[in-house]
């Protein structure tokens, strides 16, 4: 038990360790620096060069990637070169809050219409709801994000004037506001994922609807909705979970997108900024942040295996 | 640097001008600020007031222009000049009248120069910064020093390198003496342009240190409140400023937003009061919009094409006059920038009055289109059959004066008809700008934009070897002519160089030159008494929403 979980440990840190190295050069390979930028166009050789020197970017690639890692895994995340703030403070307290919100709302929405849509266009397979699911499923899934939340906006932000179009108002401070403001961009998100799960809970209620065991549920006479959702849904679940935590990846993906739209200052948007201005650590804080996001998901999903599978329980 | 020289003698035709006007001279603070209104062009400000302008309240803005730090002597944006503007004053600050740009006093009350190389400026009485300290004349100094000292490493030093010292007269006088002659300094004093002369709290900038950028105090009519990273910043009212009464806003809340579509849609819904600017192709939608006011005017720019002459295909000038030649402004005008700009037929705009040929659309002078003419240069040239130089743009709505991508879209026809074929590379700014001042381009789009001075618009861009000619065009006698404009002070002589020059330039064709553009400020209507300031203002002092 320890010893798979120390091997469970090592192994992830490890995926951390390349996709760190990785981003790392990959970052130093994309031409144009951040000095140039922060100077603007009033600037002289010296101050290029100070500054150069300051951030330590005439140092060796190799031994700036080395001094970045030791002063990461002990927390100093260090400070941007533009704004000069504290990137770990930036990052996990700052923008962090904002996606994981912004992410969990999606998935909330993404389920709450996703999963009875699948259930839908299983149990009425071939009728014109299973087509007019699929159809909204696919669609949802193939609109790319940032062109629906353009859509989104145009309709209820500005023909309609039902929701507003941009900023975030943090949920933990003003709970109604924060959802009003999430709305849209929720939505916009969510949308990519209603489709992914749709499909994924049809086709797996599919296969566990013709499996023995509803028949003898139907058999014994347990009403309808029961042998659904109850007996039926319990083996979905497993393969539900399974892929919507593969596609984490996606989802933050389309956080990028939404969070730049919807102009929410989470760390797609932070990873943006720093891109476009070619702040390497700020980038690379956003992208260990995601790496450790994603590990730890996959982590939870081989939890909750257990919980949704007495079998894989350990005695 | 290297910068000075011409700096220099720009500064004696700006100073030649300030004295003539004798604005200096002006008595007490209330006095100051009639005769400021005077200036700023009565009627103005006369209707802001008959309004009777309402205290109170909170503006909602959406800034898409970039904001890098508040701290006014290292910041390299516009997007941040314009908060700046609102947070700091300057000793000198730049006013409109609705025909010409001029400088008149801010924190200086009044300015003389005993001779032509000391500036004495009697200082505001009572000004306080925002942390309660005096803006005395030892901390004018100390603010003036800190951009010029090389340990701090403003980017903006160069600005005061002819300073030989500052003297503090007595509490409420500073004496600035130059080695030189300096006419730029009126644009170097302004908070907005210049930044070097805007006045920033000692006691803060030793608190802060590097983060001073991020807590910025100053004199200015509002006071720093927040920032929230990649969201927001805000404005509080400032109730110990100077100007009696100002500012009506109780605050400021600025929304960063990286998305334009995002904030045209807030504009168009009411859900912000106002836009830090607009590219382009949203400003017939906006204008379209009964709620909403667009100020924008032609201002001191230009785009253009510059093409490389130090490698081939463009280091024949025949190629390049082809190119000037084949371009259709009209059409670049009407689809490039939705009719929000002017055809350029050389460098030098019409906001540089006094330079502005109104009549060069007729005159034959500069560069028009020409298809005929094109297709004989090009038949003239050394590169005959297809070429395919390399054609780099930025992305983004800021490349080109906003219309970077659109542009070459429209201008990659035009060239095909002359046997051109460039190859478009859409860039993001980083790379575009590494690529550019690498030389590694064959064509590339830029706007050169704020400028107040002939001389600025024209020298360090064009001259040989000087650091924004990335296309290494090299005219002796071209270089002559601005040296000797720099020189002269009659000002119609001084006309007639830079039409020489500029006709040497334009005939040479290193660029082609493509627009004046206009630059835009959206407000709702309900938001009063904004003053439009043709360098990219937005000034709130005077503000107040209905």
């Amino acid at each position: 038990m320890f010893q798979a979980a120390s091997a469970k440990l090592a192994q992830t840190l490890l995926v951390l360790l390349i996709v760190s190295a990785a981003s790392f050069a990959f970052l130093k390979l994309a031409p144009g620096d951040p000095v140039g930028i922060m100077l603007g166009s009033d600037y002289s050789k010296t101050s290029y060069d100070q500054l150069t020197h300051e951030l330590g970017l005439d140092r060796p690639v190799v031994q700036q990637y080395g001094n970045w890692l030791a002063d990461f895994v002990r927390g100093d995340w260090g400070t941007s070169y533009i704004t000069n703030q504290d990137i770990f403070e930036l990052a996990v307290m700052q923008a962090l809050p904002v996606t994981l919100t912004l992410a969990a709302l999606s998935l909330l929405i993404a389920l709450v219409i996703g999963i009875p849509t699948g259930v839908m266009a299983a149990l009425y397979r071939n009728s014109w709801a299973d087509v007019l699911a699929t159809t909204l499923a696919i669609g949802g899934n193939a609109f790319p994000s940032f062109y629906l939340g353009i859509l989104l906006i145009w309709l209820f932000g500005v023909d309609l004037g039902w929701f507003p179009v941009l900023g975030f108002v943090a949920p933990w401070e003003d709970f109604w506001l924060g959802m009003w403001h999430l709305v849209l961009p929720a939505v916009t998100l969510g949308a990519w994922y209603v489709g992914l799960i749709a499909r994924i809970t049809r086709s797996s209620l599919l296969e566990v609807l013709g499996q023995p065991y509803i028949l003898a549920a139907r058999a014994r006479g347990e009403p309808g909705w029961r042998v659904v959702w109850v007996h039926g849904m319990r083996n979905v679940l497993m393969p539900l979970v399974t892929v919507i935590g593969l596609q984490l990846g996606g989802m933050l993906r389309g956080a990028v997108m939404t969070e730049v739209v919807f102009a929410l200052p989470g760390l797609g948007m932070m990873v943006t900024t720093a891109v476009l201005n070619r702040e390497y650590i700020v980038v690379q804080a956003g992208i260990m942040l995601t790496g450790l996001l994603f590990v730890a998901v996959n982590l939870a999903v081989d939890q909750t295996y257990q919980f949704l599978d007495p079998r894989l329980r350990r005695r | 640097m290297s910068e000075q020289s011409h700096k220099d003698k720009l500064a004696d035709v700006l100073a030649a001008g300030i004295n003539r006007r004798s604005f200096m001279k002006l008595m007490g603070s209330g006095a100051g600020l009639a005769a400021g209104s005077a200036i700023m062009g009565g009627s103005l400000v006369q209707s802001a007031m008959a309004a009777a302008p309402k205290r109170g309240g909170t503006i909602k803005l959406a800034w898409i222009d970039a904001v890098d730090t508040l701290d006014p002597h290292f910041t390299a944006s516009l997007g941040s000049v314009k908060i700046i503007n609102n947070v700091f004053n300057g000793l000198l600050k730049v006013a409109y009248d609705g025909q010409k740009v001029s400088f008149v006093p801010d924190l200086a009350e009044t300015w003389e120069m005993p001779d032509d190389k000391t500036h004495v400026f009697k200082l505001r009485k009572g000004v306080k910064f925002h942390n309660g300290d005096p803006c005395d004349a030892t901390a004018v100094k100390w603010s003036l020093e800190r951009v010029k000292d090389p340990a701090v490493g403003s980017p903006h030093a160069w600005k005061f390198e002819t300073l030989a010292g500052i003297d503090i007269v007595d509490e409420s006088t500073i004496r600035m003496r130059f080695s030189k002659p300096y006419a730029f300094l009126p644009v170097a004093l302004t908070g907005s342009t210049g930044r070097a002369g805007t006045i920033v709290s000692k006691r803060a900038v030793e608190q802060h240190g590097k983060a001073f950028g991020r807590n910025p105090v100053g004199t200015g009519p509002f006071k720093f409140a927040g920032w929230r990273e990649n969201e927001s910043i805000t404005l509080e009212r400032n109730p110990d400023y100077f100007e009696p009464g100002l500012p009506y806003l109780d605050g400021v809340q600025i929304l960063l937003i990286k998305e334009p579509t995002a904030a045209v849609a807030a504009m168009m819904s009411g859900q912000v009061d106002g836009m830090s600017l607009s590219p382009f192709q949203f400003i017939p939608q906006l204008k379209a919009n009964k709620n909403l006011k667009v100020y924008g005017e032609v201002e001191g720019n230009y785009s253009f094409v510059g093409m490389n002459n130090r490698r081939a295909p463009f280091d024949d000038p025949m190629m390049r006059k082809a190119v000037a030649a084949a371009i259709d402004r009209n059409v670049i005008v009407k689809q490039g920038y939705f009719d929000e700009a002017i055809p350029a037929y050389s460098c030098i705009s019409p906001p540089m009055t006094g330079f502005y040929d109104k009549n060069i659309g007729k005159s034959g002078r500069g560069q028009r289109f020409d298809l005929k003419k094109a297709m004989e240069y090009r038949k003239q040239s050394k590169y005959q059959g297809e070429v395919n130089p390399v054609y780099i743009v930025a992305q983004g709505f800021t490349g080109s004066g906003g219309s970077g991508t659109r542009n070459s879209q429209l201008i990659l026809p035009m060239l095909e008809k002359i046997g051109i074929k460039p190859k478009i590379e859409l860039l993001d700014r980083a790379v575009w700008t590494k690529r550019r001042n690498g030389g590694d381009f064959d064509m590339y789009d830029e706007a050169w934009i704020a400028d107040l001075d002939p001389d600025e618009t024209i020298y360090p861009e064009w001259h040989s070897g000087k650091p924004w000619n990335f296309v290494g065009y090299s005219n002796k006698e071209f270089d002559k002519l601005l040296s000797e404009a720099q020189d002269t002070l009659n000002q119609a002589t001084r006309k007639k160089l830079y039409d020489r020059a500029e006709d040497l330039l334009m005939a040479d064709a290193p660029l082609a030159v493509l627009a004046h553009m206009k630059v835009f400020k959206i407000l709702n209507k309900r938001v009063q008494g904004f003053q439009y300031i043709p360098v990219d203002l937005l000034n709130l002092h005077s503000v107040w929403l209905a």
